[in-house]
């Protein structure tokens, strides 16, 4: 019989959705084994019947949920309850799940700030009064689903690799534990890391020194002087087999998709070390929360500007 | 009954004030803890509000130790090195005076007044100075007043 998946989107861009379908092969293992029963983006499945007939939004019982997108209005919170008791088994998928994402920059400002700016004080916007009733309301900050209700499972990444979407799901149907990765991307680079900058901070158009020979032979992206994330960051986006990160690969610097190494470790605190440590100057750093917390804004990592 | 606040306090102040800090202070072990050994051993006073955490350098403390420290419950962290230029591991200090800038920075979004952090250099033969710079800590995270995160 095979295992019923439903899975439900909130604050989130969509990536996420199009990792499942990117699969590639393994997908023909896996899709005889699963039944969507609920996946508003690939399957057209409405919350409340498909004619609109029922008053209250449902979504089917199922073995296994997947959630992406971070908590951001009270529907996104009202249907993370409801999938959570529907449920056997909760995924948080992709690290605006995870760890809020990209959405929770805004964390980093009061919710009336947001609309000041964002509607009501834009030059660009008939400006009007907040909408009350008709459309959810915004919670104060967006959440991850695990400050909500009770995850699982977590799979970071922007978008999360579709090979680690795919051996979670194995392990799960075998029943055997599946684990993230502990280790940082700095331990999966291959560039060369001597602990010293050879250069000063540098923006990233700028260009990157030896791009395009072997990353053997490239001097690690930090010490050129580029922000690089790797070492606050949780390896995995180079695949299951520990390959080198997607964003070196491309000899790019990482970005911090993957979010922070342990749930309660501040990315900004471990960069700011490091970046001092191998003799950079972060005072050049322009608004180092949101640049080190970028996919990691939710848990009060990002938080306006206390009053002192 | 709280003391009015002042910015120089007498020790009459300071006495009536039940606000004892817990300062974590961490020294490296080739001069500063040496330095902690010899005051006492030279019987100098200065108050008992520190924790002293031995670390083999000043170099291999952690922006993120004393942001923990300072964020569950310290009132103060004071880091003590080697002078400039006599580390036993020739710039574990000058490492930690670059994260101490990095760490000064970051008290601010973290909400910590400055006064809660302080990078000292003490010599293993600088006993007196250890006990003088403990107490100055102490002086200073008591005029501040107890960590907001407690």
């Amino acid at each position: 019989m095979p295992v019923k998946v439903a899975q439900e989107w909130f604050a989130i861009c969509g990536g996420c959705e199009v990792t499942v379908l990117d699969i590639g092969e393994p997908l023909l293992d896996l899709l005889p084994e699963l039944e969507f029963v609920h996946f508003p983006v690939i399957m057209d499945h409405k919350l409340f019947g498909q004619t609109g007939e029922n008053n209250t939004a449902d979504i089917p019982q199922a073995d296994v949920g997947i959630i992406t997108g971070g908590i951001r209005n009270e529907e996104n919170r009202h249907l993370a309850e409801l999938m959570r008791s529907r449920v056997n088994f909760l995924i948080a998928m992709g690290s605006c799940a995870c760890y809020g994402g990209i959405p929770a920059l805004a964390n980093q400002f009061p919710l009336e700030d947001l609309y000041d700016r964002v509607y009501r004080g834009n030059s660009t916007t008939d400006s009007g009064e907040t909408p009350k009733g008709a459309v959810p309301a915004l919670l104060d900050r967006v959440y991850a689903v695990d400050e909500v209700v009770k995850v699982d499972l977590k799979l970071p990444g922007c978008p999360t690799t579709p090979d680690m979407f795919a051996a979670a799901v194995m392990h799960l149907l075998k029943g055997t534990p599946f684990a993230l990765e502990e280790k940082s991307v700095c331990d999966q680079c291959p560039t060369i890391r001597e602990k010293k900058a050879v250069a000063t901070l540098k923006r990233p158009l700028e260009p990157i020194e030896g791009a395009g020979e072997p990353l053997e032979t490239v001097r690690c992206l930090m010490e050129q002087g580029f922000l690089c994330q790797g070492p606050a960051t949780r390896a995995g986006c180079g695949g299951m087999d520990g390959g080198t990160p997607r964003c070196v690969k491309a000899y790019m610097p990482c970005r911090g998709c993957y979010g922070p190494l342990r749930d309660d470790a501040n990315p900004m605190v471990d960069m700011m070390g490091a970046l001092s440590t191998i003799g950079l100057d972060p005072a050049q750093i322009s608004d180092r929360a949101a640049q080190f917390n970028r996919f990691a804004g939710a848990k009060g990592r990002l938080r306006a500007a206390p009053k002192r | 009954m709280n003391p009015t606040p002042s910015t120089s306090p007498t020790l009459a102040t300071l006495a009536t004030s039940h606000f004892e800090p817990v300062i974590i202070v961490y020294t490296c072990y080739w001069c500063s803890y040496t330095a902690a050994d010899l005051a006492g051993t030279s019987r100098l006073q200065y108050p008992p509000n520190i924790r002293i955490i031995r670390v083999q350098c000043s170099g291999m403390v952690h922006p993120n130790l004393v942001i923990d420290a300072l964020t569950n419950g310290a009132d103060g962290v004071l880091m003590c090195g080697c002078h400039e230029g006599d580390c036993h591991y020739l710039e574990g200090n000058l490492r930690a005076k670059s994260r101490a800038d990095a760490i000064k920075m970051m008290l601010e979004d973290f909400a910590l007044e400055p006064e809660r952090y302080r990078l000292e250099w003490v010599a293993a033969s600088e006993g007196p100075r250890f006990a003088e710079v403990m107490t100055e800590m102490v002086e200073q995270v008591k005029r501040v007043g107890p960590s907001p995160y407690k």
